[in-house]
């Protein structure tokens, strides 16, 4: 699965960076190509191109506050979460964004 | 890789680091660190940076699991962006995510308006090190303040 994902937690200082890291090793674990963007009291980093939405299966957006650029995701499947369970539970959280999609595709064909 | 090369001393240091905890709460234990980043001057007003810490503890749950907290303020009484570490012998209790108490703590202290993306640079790394679950086991383990910033050195998991 590919998947692109914006996190962002309230203060922008610690949780957003450590959701990136544990999605970042879950989804190595489980074989799925992850982009994360951040937006944080530093500024967005690692924005997400153009290309890497457009080749995504799924955007993840594990966001405690409003982010930007929301619209980019407009086309692709979109699942929204709380920084929280990202740090609780990353890789049960990717197998079942990967059950959802999968179940979304059968439907559509 | 340059993040690498940044040295974390410039947001920790020895003074920074209590390895036994007295406080049997959590605001004892926030009050108690942040008492060591007020000697070490890196606060101006102890009561306004408690005060904003609490803010911040309000709109969610600080404690990570594993038994580690990290609350943090954001806050105008911030002179320098540093984190303070306590470790306990006891279980403080804490809201997180597996409902277990904590015995480690990080307290980050951002300056409210932080330009200097250096410090915040040295936050997340701290951030990206608690995703570590060897991190967390040695934090725990630790036993003196050397070996507790030599562990925040280390994120290349050849320590």
């Amino acid at each position: 699965m590919k998947i692109v994902c914006v996190c962002a937690c309230t203060s922008g200082i610690a949780h957003t960076y450590l959701a990136k890291a544990k999605l970042e090793k879950a989804a190595t674990e489980l074989g799925d190509e992850i982009h994360i963007e951040t937006q944080g009291t530093i500024g967005t980093e690692n924005a997400l191109t153009p290309e890497q939405i457009a080749e995504a299966d799924v955007a993840l957006l594990a966001v405690d506050i409003a982010t930007t650029g929301n619209e980019r995701f407009k086309n692709i499947p979109t699942v929204k979460v709380g920084t929280s369970l990202v740090v609780k539970a990353p890789k049960k959280l990717l197998k079942k964004i990967e059950e959802e999609i999968k179940e979304r595709k059968s439907k559509k064909e | 890789m340059t993040e690498k090369e940044i040295d974390i001393t410039k947001v920790i240091n020895p003074n920074l680091i209590d390895l036994h905890l007295n406080g049997k709460t959590k605001e004892d234990v926030i009050e108690e660190l942040s008492r060591l980043l007020q000697k070490d001057d890196d606060i101006t007003d102890i009561q306004k940076f408690v005060d904003d810490v609490f803010n911040r503890e309000e709109e969610g749950e600080t404690g990570i699991g594993q038994g580690v907290a990290i609350p943090h303020g954001k806050s105008k009484a911030v002179k320098n962006t540093m984190i303070a570490i306590g470790l306990s012998d006891h279980p403080i209790p804490w809201e997180t995510l597996d409902d277990q108490p904590v015995t480690a703590v990080i307290l980050f202290a951002v300056r409210d308006q932080d330009a200097d993306t250096l410090h915040l640079k040295l936050l997340q790394k701290v951030a990206i090190l608690l995703s570590d679950d060897t991190f967390i086991k040695k934090l725990h383990a630790a036993t003196n303040k050397d070996s507790v910033i030599k562990l925040l050195y280390a994120n290349r998991g050849d320590d």
